[in-house]
């Protein structure tokens, strides 16, 4: 089992991915290089939020609450209190795992059903977005916020583009390692029993509390940091993008059009949506209020008409479909 | 006193709109499974259809419904046919995506068309008054309670003697077997959800006098309809418009008796609570 997960940590492919990290940052545009980060920032949550949606098959719209209280808690810490932001991050992160260990309780206290899960959660993302709203000490409607970056590590700050780069790819990395880890060690074979078959999980003596605990905690602390960084990055803390459930809603389309449930499916829906959007706003937005997210909609529509298992499984197809042939052609 | 009594009257006024614009997506759901997360959206769009026809032909909302309920059933039946029958058999939640989807071509199409800005459609009865003792109601609110509760107690009669209700409750029942009786499924579904998107047109109207409306309304209409459905319970009619009631009464009570966040969190509030502690209500919670 887990060499699998030392196969992958060896793979060729990050020595790729660290030496084109290296060179092509400070040769993009610093436009080009946003969208790199933002795509980075999607890849990681998108990931994140794969670990419960995806292996465990719980639809958590609740995720927002996390990624809500890792940006706008870390930040009010910082401005309110003077807390280091590096403590305001372990603090939210610490807070995130406790909602995200009561979330699960309540799905396995109550014996939720796949709907009234999703709605459930829906319900608390919607009351976060009006507690964030009313109360002023996370910013209320107006937002926070945080003083400049200077670069100064010790303070949470990695000085802007090129270290927010790092630092965002530092973590979409470390959030498809946790997933590949996850799926090859027995916590992912548990999840995937429990998605397929509740029932036949328990009474094969699996610990469903247990794990779907483990599941919801680690993947809401991973999108709480994922959260704080992002707020970093983006300087201020906006409650309408940060803690409305459209910042879920939009994560739950990237994971399910890349593939549910694979370890890389929501990496690369991510990377796909992200980019996409960002150049249609670029090129578009300026010329007709809607136009982007328009065109960006019709895009999603004719993906999943086309692909309605997710686009990572329609490329394998492709791909094993391809491979042979290939073969018998040399 | 009169207070207690004036929030009564707004919250049952409300919250029976609230349970028709929830009936339309309860009635899809029950016959094709379909979640329809751009049901704000099609609320939207019929409302911007009413402003649209009223700067053309200066036509009152309640008029334009001649115009808007053909219109947005059409709509409804092409969506159906062309974009969710071809994903029945698939993950609900890629079935929920593909809405959500609908949902940002819906909205930006709107504001491509409209603009940003909040718009009022205005109406013959807008700023018309009943007043009944200590109780101060507003006239459009009172049509939007009555039309309600008649399209409700309409829907229920369809359901139950005519054949086209009978099919759906055929196919609501077992799709399976419904097919095997003769009844064509896709037609019945789609017939159903071009229906609730034509009740919706209908909604939309009602709700329209008085209230300000911008494109990125949707998704909160949404948000309110799922809360109601899911309340009500599935094709449980009364049960339906009973959570709309419950939910309006909650906005009505929680904003005069509350601060205004605690007042915006109670319909939240209730309704994780209910879903906690009253499942049996939902009768999918037990097609887990």
């Amino acid at each position: 089992m887990r060499q699998e997960f030392y196969k992958t940590l060896m793979s060729p492919v990050w020595l790729v991915i660290l030496v084109l990290a290296a060179v092509l940052p400070p040769l993009l545009p610093s436009y080009y290089l946003h969208i790199v980060i933002l795509s980075l920032v999607y890849v990681a949550l998108a990931s994140a939020w794969n670990i419960v949606g995806g292996m465990a098959g719980q639809i958590s719209l609740a995720h927002s609450l996390f990624i809500g209280t890792g940006a706008m808690l870390s930040t009010a810490l910082l401005l309110k209190l003077g807390v280091n932001m590096w403590l305001g991050l372990v603090i939210s992160a610490v807070i995130s795992g406790a909602m995200g260990a009561m979330i699960a309780w309540i799905d396995f206290r109550f014996q939720l059903g796949h709907l009234s899960f999703v709605l459930i959660t829906l319900a608390f993302a919607e009351m976060g977005t009006v507690i964030v709203e009313g109360w002023d000490f996370l910013g209320g409607a107006s937002g926070l916020l945080l003083p400049q970056d200077k670069g100064d590590f010790l303070a949470f700050q990695f000085g802007g583009g090129i270290g927010a780069f790092w630092v965002m790819l530092v973590l979409a990395i470390a959030s498809i390692l946790i997933n590949v880890a996850i799926l090859n060690a027995p916590l992912g074979y548990y999840l995937r029993t429990i998605r397929d078959n509740e029932n036949a999980a328990r009474a094969i003596g699996v610990n469903i509390l247990r794990y779907k605990v483990a599941a919801m905690v680690i993947s809401a602390m991973l999108s709480s940091v994922i959260g704080t960084a992002y707020v970093r990055y983006l300087t201020f803390a906006d409650p309408y993008l940060l803690v409305s459930p459209i910042i879920i809603i939009e994560i739950v389309l990237f994971a399910t059009v890349g593939g549910l449930g694979r370890a890389y499916g929501p990496a690369f829906g991510a990377l796909l949506l992200v980019p996409l959007g960002e150049i249609l706003r670029g090129k578009l937005g300026g010329t007709l209020p809607g136009l982007h997210y328009f065109i960006y909609g019709v895009v999603v529509i004719a993906v999943i008409l086309m692909s309605p298992r997710g686009l990572l499984p329609l490329f394998e197809k492709w791909f094993s479909r391809a491979r042979p042939k290939a073969a018998t052609t040399k | 006193m009169a207070e207690f009594l004036q929030a009564l009257a707004q919250g049952l006024l409300i919250g029976s709109t609230y349970g028709l614009l929830a009936l339309g997506m309860g009635l899809v759901y029950g016959v094709s499974g379909v979640v329809n997360f751009s049901h704000g959206d099609f609320i939207s769009l019929g409302m911007f259809l009413c402003l649209a026809l009223y700067s053309a032909l200066a036509l009152d909302p309640y008029v334009s419904l001649v115009i808007t309920v053909p219109l947005m059933t059409v709509i409804g039946g092409l969506v159906y046919w062309y974009l969710l029958r071809p994903m029945v058999g698939h993950q609900f939640l890629m079935v929920v995506q593909l809405t959500l989807g609908l949902s940002l071509v819906l909205q930006n199409g709107i504001l491509m068309v409209f603009g940003g800005q909040p718009a009022r459609t205005p109406s013959v009865v807008e700023s018309k008054l009943l007043i009944l003792g200590d109780v101060v109601v507003r006239v459009p609110h009172v049509i939007a309670f009555v039309v309600s509760f008649a399209m409700a107690i309409g829907l229920y009669i369809m359901l139950r003697s005519t054949d086209f209700g009978r099919s759906i409750r055929a196919v609501h029942q077992n799709a399976h077997a419904a097919a095997l009786m003769g009844i064509d499924v896709s037609r019945v579904q789609t017939l159903t959800f071009a229906l609730g998107i034509g009740i919706l047109a209908i909604a939309a109207a009602l709700l329209l006098p008085g209230t300000p409306i911008q494109p990125a309304q949707g998704l909160r209409y949404t948000v309110i309809t799922l809360i109601v459905v899911a309340l009500g319970g599935m094709t449980n009619f009364v049960g339906i418009m009973l959570g709309g009631l419950i939910i309006g009464l909650s906005e009505a009570y929680g904003t005069i008796y509350l601060s205004d966040t605690l007042g915006m969190l109670l319909p939240y509030g209730i309704f994780v609570l209910i879903m906690l502690f009253r499942p049996q209500g939902l009768t999918w919670s037990s097609s887990r």
